[in-house]
């Protein structure tokens, strides 16, 4: 043991970081790269630097996939925060020992098979299926109506694959809510509703805040939703993606696709980090390291 | 103006499930008093504030503020402000904006929240730290804003929750001064919950001691530890010795002869007029006590007089505490001392003692319970 | 005070938002007819078909190879990930953070794709081990999350309490440290298992002909219509997760009573 701290940190360090370098940070600054080469008829990658690619992306068609991708995520997002508000608050408010046979309930889902839920809601919305049925009896639709292949079934689904993910933050930060403040703002004179919004909301932000973007991020990147029960008119930026790699083999393009949702994902991430820096610690700790 | 109460609490009784949180309590409170609801943990007194600010709503009962009943009013349509336990600041909001709130919540304009704003921070001395949130501020700082952001109201009323347990023994002796100082300066009525005897004696006009619900007994500081009527009161409230016996005579109005199990005959005062032959407990608290090598030769003290050994010592510092078998009791006396070290001979463990006490420091309870007697404090060692 | 009813009732949507789909999927998986509308009486014959369907059992065979793979080296070297991360604190850690933290947010298909240009460039072969590789990737930074979070409540005074009685280095390691740590390093792994089992995308991306994972082959019967057997796959599948379920749970209790 005649290492120096020095040695020892980068030894026991290198294992992981060689891997996460290797197959993570250069095959990211690849996506970059490739975008600016050409592609080849058989699927590959050509020699050379080309803005082919690029000119590619000004194809009309994409600023409607991506206004749409965009739109579809702050939608999802936008109702995802708006359920899970209430579920954190009813479960934080819930006595002790049933809280975590709540906090049980929403993460069996989360555990759940992506796919299995996406072919749940397959099921569901069969045009002989229940929802269809239930909806028939209601005479909320005509017999003629589709449920699938359209935005709504997307978004709809968007929101059942992500929910849990916005409530466990949001009850997280709940849970840490001192609710004595709601009873000291109507004690100065606020209604119930006024207490809820000046005091309860900006005391959960931190939550939601998580909860916003492990919703806008995945939904953004979104391929197989859309892919199962969306149609033409509801494809997102990762479905366009995937056709660019399985359809025409054009991975230039493809990657360039890719690196314009990196930008994409990074500009939401970069604004809450920045935030997150202005607004003093007075509400609640960071949660660990991050 | 017309009316001489601040505030009435008539018959209100308050159920959670099948426990009874507060039991039929009727009390008066008089325009700026200074008023303690002082009990255990679980005796109802913070339910019974919390029905007064508008948290809870009584099953049976009423409350009225100046003669109007605000039974059912929602909190924030009270004239009541609160200061909360834990302070109850918001994190979010500087100190300026907590203050505030009541204002900017009731639409007050702009210029008058402001110059408002600025006589309290004046008040409680925080001008200098107007602009810092709650977590940058120590605990008494915290307290004053508290105090500062209800009173900005202009309540009626304040209620007063614990509002001093969450800070060390000296700051908390320092803000009780503090507190006594902003209730004669605001002259409003004061409502302080508190499981703490000390601050309840210290602050206040009149005290009510809860218990299981009810008030066991309501009166001045004095009165309460002088003279309490139940083993409750006189046990949680300081600390005393009972003994069991019944009256075998009644000397006059005013004095009756009593026989101790156990011990003898004693004199006691007898306001109570509590018949000859009724079984009855004593109550004596420990610094009543004479001790002596010797028998008195006073009549008047030789009427409570008894021979006894010591049992244990424990020095207090500001005085010492003996236990001393006395027939087949263990009676916990109190001694303050002067010349402490020059004493000739200090009173040791297995020294034979004489032990007397006036007449008028025994009491005779209208109410004991066995289990009160858990709130005594014990020998230190067991012999 | 009186309550509001508005969060019990979202709430109660929500469960029956989560669990409406399951239940009728659970309950489809023994139905004789094919249509999810119409109970045409108990039948095991979804199972029966599953059981029979060689091509599952090949899938299977593989998510168990690489999810077990790939659980045993992101428990690895996340464990000692997050050990470094927690023991030192200079800017060569910082950057070690970045690396770990943010292939959690990234979304899955940009991974998937950032991997398949890698492999392509590099004119490797897709397969089970370009999807090990791939798996083991997403996998560290969960792990090291996890154990992480674990390290910042463990009492280092027992490290010094065995040096101070004269333990090495490799002692304390494999005799004190990892078996203290070991639910943590445990709930990492599950988790690790878990998502290898249950990733369809990045797997999509990087695999290549004869290497179909279960997720896979599920995507593609799916793609095709709504075969009853995905029914009965599912329900298994979600039993599986149940246990894995509980299991974690039970982790997570031990840690807290220990």
């Amino acid at each position: 043991m005649t290492w120096g701290p020095r040695t020892k940190e980068t030894l026991l360090s290198l294992p992981s970081m060689v891997w996460l370098i290797g197959l993570f940070l250069v095959p990211t600054l690849l996506v970059f790269a490739i975008s600016f080469r050409p592609s080849t008829p058989f699927g590959g990658v050509g020699e050379g630097w080309t803005l082919e690619t690029i000119r590619g992306l000004a194809n009309p068609n994409y600023p409607t996939i991506i206004w749409r991708t965009v739109w579809i995520s702050l939608s999802t997002t936008a109702i995802c925060l708006t359920l899970a508000v209430p579920c954190a608050y009813f479960m934080a408010r819930a006595p002790v020992r049933w809280r975590s046979f709540l906090v049980m309930l929403v993460i069996i889902p989360f555990w759940t098979n992506f796919l299995i839920r996406i072919f749940a809601w397959k099921i569901m919305l069969h045009p002989e299926g229940l929802l269809k049925k239930f909806l028939l009896m209601l005479h909320l639709v005509e017999p003629r109506t589709i449920l699938m292949y359209n935005e709504g079934a997307v978004l709809l689904v968007l929101v059942y694959s992500y929910l849990s993910f916005a409530i466990l933050p949001i009850y997280a930060a709940t849970e840490k809510f001192d609710f004595g403040l709601l009873e000291a703002a109507q004690d100065l004179g606020a209604t119930r509703l006024r207490a809820l919004v000046q005091i309860f909301l900006p005391g959960i932000s931190r939550g939601m805040i998580t909860a916003a973007l492990v919703v806008f991020i995945p939904a953004l990147g979104s391929y197989v939703i859309p892919e199962i029960v969306g149609g033409p008119s509801s494809e997102m930026i990762g479905n366009k993606i995937a056709q660019r790699v399985f359809v025409d083999r054009n991975l230039p393009h493809a990657s360039g696709l890719s690196a314009l949702l990196t930008l994409a994902v990074v500009v939401p991430m970069l604004l809450v980090l920045m935030l997150q820096r202005r607004s003093p610690s007075g509400l609640s700790k960071p949660e660990g390291r991050a | 103006m017309a009316n001489e109460f601040s505030l009435e609490i008539k018959n209100v009784t308050k159920h959670f499930g099948t426990f009874t949180a507060v039991d039929d309590v009727t009390v008066s409170i008089r325009q700026g008093e200074f008023f303690s609801l002082l009990g255990p943990s679980g005796c109802g007194k913070t339910t019974l504030l919390r029905m007064i600010a508008g948290f809870e709503v009584p099953d049976q009962g009423r409350i009225l503020l100046n003669g109007e009943e605000i039974t059912h009013l929602p909190p924030n349509r009270r004239k009541v402000n609160t200061i909360f336990q834990n302070y109850a600041l918001f994190p979010h909001l500087t100190v300026r904006e907590n203050i505030g709130y009541g204002l900017k919540v009731a639409g007050t304009d702009r210029t008058t929240l402001r110059s408002e704003v600025e006589r309290m921070l004046d008040l409680i001395q925080m001008e200098d730290h107007a602009d810092k949130k709650p977590a940058q501020i120590s605990g008494g700082q915290k307290q004053r804003v508290a105090i500062a952001r209800a009173l900005i109201n202009k309540p009626q009323v304040l209620l007063l929750d614990e509002p001093l347990a969450a800070l060390d023994l000296k700051l908390r002796q320092r803000m009780l001064i503090e507190l006594d100082n902003i209730h004669d300066e605001v002259g409003i009525t004061f409502v302080y919950v508190t499981h703490d005897q000390g601050e309840a004696m210290s602050l206040s006009d009149t005290i009510a001691v809860m218990n299981h619900g009810k008030i066991e007994q309501l009166g001045k500081p004095g009165e309460i530890y002088e003279a309490p009527r139940s083993s409750f009161v006189a046990a949680f409230i300081g600390d005393t010795n009972f003994f069991e016996g019944n009256v075998i005579s009644v000397i006059d109005p005013e004095y009756s002869r009593m026989k101790i199990d156990g011990l003898g005959e004693v004199t006691v005062f007898n306001d109570k007029h509590i018949q000859q032959g009724s079984p009855v407990h004593l109550s004596v608290r420990p610094e009543k006590f004479q001790l002596g090598r010797d028998r008195p030769e006073d009549p008047a003290a030789r009427l409570n007089c008894f021979e006894g050994v010591v049992e244990d010592v424990v020095y207090l510092g500001s005085h010492t505490r003996y236990w001393i078998k006395v027939g087949e009791y263990r009676v916990a006396v109190m001694k303050q001392h002067a010349r402490f070290l020059l004493d000739e001979k200090p009173v040791r463990w297995k020294d034979r003692l004489w032990l007397w006490w006036h007449a008028d420091d025994g009491f005779m309870l209208e109410q004991y319970h066995e289990a009160d007697e858990e709130l005594l404090s014990v020998p230190d060692t067991e012999s | 005070m009186k309550r509001s009813r508005i969060p019990l009732v979202t709430m109660m949507l929500c469960l029956v938002f989560f669990y409406l789909p399951i239940v009728i999927l659970v309950v489809n998986s023994f139905n004789q007819s094919r249509f999810s509308s119409r109970w045409g009486g108990f039948s095991l014959k979804w199972y029966e078909k599953l059981f029979a369907d060689r091509s599952i059992w090949f899938a299977l065979k593989n998510t168990a190879i690489i999810a077990s793979a790939a659980t045993v080296t992101s428990m690895v070297l996340g464990t000692l990930a997050a050990f470094v991360l927690h023991r030192y604190a200079s800017r060569l850690q910082k950057l070690h953070y970045t690396l770990v933290y943010t292939p959690l947010v990234v979304p899955d298909i940009l991974m998937g794709m950032s991997l398949l240009l890698l492999f392509a460039s590099m004119n490797i072969q897709l397969g089970l081990t370009t999807i090990y590789l791939a798996h083991v990737t997403f996998c560290i930074s969960y792990v090291a999350m996890v154990v992480l979070a674990r390290l910042q409540d463990f009492d280092f005074s027992v490290i010094e309490a065995a040096q101070d009685l004269g333990a090495n280095a490799w002692q304390i390691a494999t005799g004190i440290f990892l078996p203290l740590l070991a639910p943590g390093i445990l709930a990492g792994g599950l988790l690790a298992f878990t998502l290898s089992i249950d990733d369809f995308v990045i797997t999509f991306f990087v695999s290549g002909p004869g290497s179909s994972t279960l997720p896979i082959r599920i995507y593609t019967m799916m793609k095709h219509g709504n075969p009853p057997v995905i029914n009965a796959l599912s329900t298994l599948l979600l039993v599986v997760t149940f246990v894995l379920v509980w299991l974690s749970q039970k982790l997570n209790v031990e840690r807290s009573t220990a």
